[in-house]
């Protein structure tokens, strides 16, 4: 039994499995023996093909991306692990402690390292720099819109920058708040000492890292004509850079389906012993709820991704009408999956905003079971509803009458989100600080988002508005407006807890108003220009439309600016802000009562839960 | 909580609400909250109508009253949520500590179940409104089919032409007669496209080898944009075109005008 | 797991880990079928829709209605092997090896199955197609079949090797043995779900 509890980290000896090659993998490994198998399987496989048919230059791409990811595993030591299961030969104590990182300092951010906290920290670097790229890309494509005529880029690359940022965006947001706090904060939140699989929770880091790398090549290989739905059959017709977008998502879609079953078996399997089902932090239920939802919605985007693969490489007809294929197979299976990710995307953010307000309007969360009952009634709703995306494609009209039944009734456990936070702050008097200002702006945003989705879910207005800009202004106010706030409030409440500093202040604020002022200027803008009849994804524009982009732009460069002003703020502060005291909220929830930097195994002691964490309050009179 | 002595009865709900209307924060709420909803209803009212281009057949109008009244019916929800938002954002307390802990509200029955039913009451009423608009078009695109003039619409990368078989043209501009029935015959050739009138208030998706179909029906006269609204690749945003609604005899004189041509344009 | 390993997960008891193990599978399986359902939907609405008549392939024939049920044989073999080993300890390192001999033999009937697929045409240019949906189905159907092949015949090679190890927590075995049962019980419905939709010709 090792001892590991009890002393501090600098007084044990450094693991050190000895002839164990663990010991010697890295990031770097990984990366060679990733470049090695994708150059190696690339000129294997050209060597006797045909290189100007387009279907083996598809193939070649495709399984030589395949390959690095496949290599970078290996590479890093990912397969150790079921290696030396198949022999029978698990691996020691002392080789998992190390796996945990235990006395390793930084490098283990650049390992195979089990510890939930390492990967929640390796996931939130991941995440902001997904968002950096796919924010510049956002910028660049305000800029070309900033007037009519304008031609900063031309058409294949404004098409590109488009569906590029909206995948980049999509994938970042849709682990926004489940990898960096489900991974670090959740466990804790519950008493339970790591994750279940804390070698699958490695290995759905580092396989969403090799993701990164291929989605970036599809800008060396021509870019991709397709916004980020990839509908076919425009797909099938792409340039080389199509490959990177499949294989990205395939790759993106293993690590989902790994970090879903992770979180939700953590969360079934490992509470404390007293936290039942209704004393579990609101945080950790809606972050399950959504990537439980994620496990059996994303297989049919990654069918569709492969559909489209085999099309291209091996000349299938799925989406060729010619051969009995439909561009409508395509439809239905992507919005099969692609509208409970929608909601895999905005619940954790929301739950982040309802673990939040509590704590600083110093009142219990108003009517737990009604958040429950909301989160649960619009994931189980959401596999019902997937062909309101598809109203006007022809593909079955008789549909779209049930499907807008189903489509309004979303708003019913939607409105109970809005009940349970403003019953929260009903008599409540507000700390005002930054992540309870997030709540403020969520409750506008939200409102937008939601008031036009009823819009968009009737389908005689969709008639006018699909395919408009006012739908891409929606999905901003919900995705962006919603979720992402709820996300970056998550990071500022839980920045003290994950790097022992607290977020500046100032800086904070100024961020905050710049890009939530900005956001709105843009976005409302873009209502304006989806009202007046401009359609979505264009590079260009008639001057009808002028005032409305021009505004829209100049929103774009306020949220541009306070996301720098944000980024600065983190970054300084992680390395130069104030040390941050155990609980600097007051708040009642299991992580803070750790102190930072948090033990290996969280716990000394582990904890026995009597109550939930909403115990604030004086009786009413 | 101070005793009651047995000949107080408790409050009845009559005395409960005036207690409850008297305070403070429930009475800004409820200023808050009407100026909310008007702000709203002004917004609903004013903003579509402005916004959207000209109305030429009763489809678009139809759009253009769900988006108006969808926001006036939605206003009393936005009034209380934002009304609720702000009279907390005003009591903020600033400092480095928290204040102290507030009223232990867990639940209010009542509430959710007024919430719950009224957020129903409204989808209810959003989906009754849109079903019998949707059955009304669906209707008169039935009756006035076998009149109506047929128009063959083809996408192509990255263009529209429209070919109209009884009177044997085909253009690349859209007129229509008024106040006669058109049905749209919309395909494509290459990738998805979708067909995009934008004044006249319908829109359907042009698909390969597969044709979809939509009615309407021009009742004022103007000038019509064809836009396509479905990615389809490099010059998306420049595959649009124009058309007008215009006089039975001016259409026939433009029909003629083609035909004497050949019959293309 | 070997008896020195107490560490992390290993605080907990052989019980509950094997039991939340055996949840994580099967999550892992709700993924693939909702995987297999998209197939499943794939096939029945191309085939219904039959767009420009071209769900059948032209000029050749297709499988026949066994054949699918054929394909699928190894991978039931396999999970009810495996069902007798688990319930029957002394027979548990024969039926091991039969289950992974039966899926090793079905994966390879699955690629002779592939190998020999007549549904390849060509056009104009000699460039080769799939010669209607019913073939780009079928293809990745087989394909789907031969990954749970190949995927149960690691862990059923596993599961034979570690038979012969001596130093396993006993309690932690029984528990994989069960849910390797869960995967092979699995994939043998799968299996017969892509037998009965191929059938729909």
């Amino acid at each position: 039994m090792t001892t590991l509890s009890h002393a501090p980290a600098s007084a044990r000896p450094v693991p050190n499995p000895k002839k164990s090659l663990i010991t010697r993998l890295n990031m770097g490994t990984g990366i060679i023996v990733g470049a090695i198998f994708c150059w190696g399987t690339y000129y294997a496989m050209r060597a006797g093909r045909d290189m100007t048919d387009t279907h083996n230059v598809n193939k070649v791409l495709l399984v030589s991306m395949l390959m690095w990811s496949f290599g970078f595993l290996v590479g890093i030591g990912a397969l150790i692990g079921p290696f030396r299961w198949l022999i029978g030969k698990d691996l020691t104590a002392e080789e998992q402690l190390y796996l945990a990182g235990d006395g390793q300092g930084i490098k283990r951010y650049f390992k195979y390292c089990t510890d939930h906290k390492v990967v929640g920290i390796q996931y939130l670097v991941g995440v902001m720099t997904m968002l950096g790229v796919g924010g510049t890309m956002a910028m660049m494509i305000r800029t070309n819109l900033a007037t009519p005529g304008s031609h900063l880029v031309t058409p294949i690359v404004y098409n590109s920058l488009v569906g590029l940022h909206g995948i980049t965006m999509i994938i970042a947001m849709i682990i926004v708040a489940t990898g960096p706090f489900g991974n670090y904060i959740m466990p804790i939140m519950i008493g339970a000492r790591d994750m279940a699989f804390p070698r699958l929770n490695a290995l759905s880091w580092w396989v969403l890292f090799t993701a990164i790398p291929v989605l970036c090549s599809a800008w060396f290989l021509g870019g991709i004509p397709t916004g980020w739905t990839a509908y076919a059959p425009l797909s099938d017709q792409a340039g080389p850079g199509m490959n990177a977008f499949l294989a990205t998502i395939i790759i993106f879609a293993l690590s989902t389906a790994v970090a879903g079953m992770n979180i939700t078996t953590t969360v079934i399997a490992m509470r404390a012993k007293g936290m039942k089902w209704n004393r579990v932090p609101i945080f950790v239920v809606g972050g399950t709820i959504s990537v439980a939802l994620a496990i059996p919605a994303f297989p049919t985007f990654m069918l569709a991704m492969i559909q489209t693969g085999m099309d291209r490489t091996i000349a299938t007809g799925f989406y060729d009408a010619n051969v009995g294929g439909s561009g409508w197979l395509y439809a239905n299976l992507f919005w099969i999956m692609g509208h409970p990710e929608v909601y895999v995307i905005l619940i954790p953010g929301v739950a982040a905003l309802m673990e939040i307000a509590p704590v600083f309007v110093r009142k219990p969360l108003f009517s737990y079971n009604a958040a429950i009952a909301g989160f649960a009634g619009i994931a189980g709703l959401s596999v019902l509803v997937w062909a309101h995306h598809m109203y006007m494609s022809g593909w079955m009209p008789s549909l779209n009458g049930p499907f807008m039944i189903t489509t309004e009734f979303i708003s019913v456990p939607t409105g109970l989100l809005f009940l349970v936070i403003v019953g929260t702050l009903w008599r409540g008097k507000p700390w005002m600080k930054l992540p309870m200002l997030s709540v403020y702006a969520f409750l506008w945003n939200f409102l937008i988002g939601g008031v036009t989705g009823v819009y968009l879910s009737d389908v005689p207005a969709d008639n006018y508005l699909h395919g408009s800009m006012f739908v891409t202004a929606h999905f901003h106010y919900t995705l962006m407006g919603a979720a992402f706030t709820g996300a970056m409030a998550g990071l500022v409440y839980w920045f003290p807890k994950m790097t022992g500093r607290m977020l500046n202040e100032r800086a904070g604020y100024i961020a905050f108003w710049l890009i939530q002022i900005g956001f709105n200027v843009l976005f409302l803008g873009m209502f304006m220009a989806g009202a007046q009849g401009q359609p979505r994804r264009v590079a260009d524009y008639a001057f009808a439309y002028e005032h409305s982009n021009m505004i829209s732009t100049a929103g774009a460069y306020s949220v541009g600016i306070g996301m720098i002003t944000l980024l600065w703020a983190i970054v300084h502060s992680w390395r130069n802000g104030k040390i941050a005291p155990m609980n600097p909220w007051g708040a009642k929830t299991l992580e803070w009562t750790v102190p930072y930097p948090v033990p290996l195994e969280n716990f000394d002691v582990e904890p026995v839960i009597t109550s939930d964490p909403y115990g604030y309050g004086k009786a009413a009179h | 909580m101070a005793n009651h002595s047995e000949e107080e009865l408790a409050p009845t709900p009559g005395q409960r609400v005036a207690k409850f209307l008297e305070r403070k924060d429930v009475r800004q709420t409820f200023i808050l909250g009407a100026f909310f909803t008007a702000v709203f209803v002004v917004l609903g009212i004013w903003v579509y109508p402005h916004w959207m281009p000209n109305v030429l057949s009763k489809e678009m109008q139809a759009d253009e009253d769900i988006m108006i009244w969808f926001t006036v019916i939605s206003a009393p929800i936005a009034g209380v949520i934002l009304a609720i938002a702000m009279e907390s954002f005003l009591n903020m307390h600033r400092g480095d500590t928290p204040p102290e802990d507030g009223v232990a509200i867990r639940t209010h029955t009542p509430v959710v179940i007024i919430w719950t039913s009224v957020s129903v009451l409204f989808v209810i009423l959003a989906l009754v409104w849109g079903m019998v608009s949707m059955n009304t078009d669906a209707d008169k695109a039935a009756v006035n089919a076998p009149n109506a003039l047929v128009v063959d619409v083809t996408g192509s990368q990255w263009a529209w032409s429209f070919t109209y078989p009884a009177q044997n043209i085909t253009t690349h501009t859209l007129n229509l007669p008024v106040d006669r029935p058109v049905t749209f015959n919309v395909v494509s050739e290459d990738v998805n496209h979708s067909f995009w009138p934008v004044q006249l208030g319908v829109k359907v998706d042009a698909n390969r080898l597969s044709t979809t179909v939509i009615h309407t029906t021009p009742v004022k006269l103007g000038e019509i944009d064809v836009k396509c609204a479905e990615l389809c690749g490099l010059y998306h945003a420049y595959m649009e075109t124009s058309g007008q609604v215009e006089s039975t005899s001016d259409f026939n004189n433009w029909v003629s005008s083609i035909q004497a041509q050949g019959g293309t344009q | 797991m070997s008896h020195d390993t107490e560490f992390h997960i290993h605080h907990d008891s052989a019980e509950k880990v094997g039991r939340r193990e055996r949840l994580g599978v099967r999550l892992l399986i709700v993924a693939d079928g909702a995987f297999v359902f998209g197939m499943m939907f794939s096939w029945f609405y191309l085939r219904n829709l039959n767009e420009n008549n071209a769900w059948l392939p032209k000029g050749v024939h297709t499988f026949t209605t066994a054949s699918g049920y054929i394909a699928a044989v190894g991978l039931v073999v396999a999970a009810i092997f495996h069902r007798i080993g688990e319930r029957n300890h002394g027979m548990r390192r024969v039926s091991s090896i039969v289950v992974f001999l039966a899926l090793v033999i079905g994966a390879v009937y699955q690629w002779h199955q592939m190998a020999h697929m007549p549904f390849i045409a060509h056009d104009d240019n000699g460039r080769p197609f799939y010669n209607g949906a019913y073939a780009s189905n079928w293809v990745l159907v087989a394909g789907a079949n031969m990954f749970h092949y190949l995927l149960g015949a690691f862990v059923a090679l596993g599961l034979v090797i570690r038979g012969y190890r001596t130093k396993l927590d006993p309690v932690l075995e029984e528990w994989r043995q069960r849910i390797a049962g869960s995967w092979f019980t699995w994939i043998a419905v799968s299996g017969i779900l892509c037998a009965i939709a191929t059938s729909f010709k």
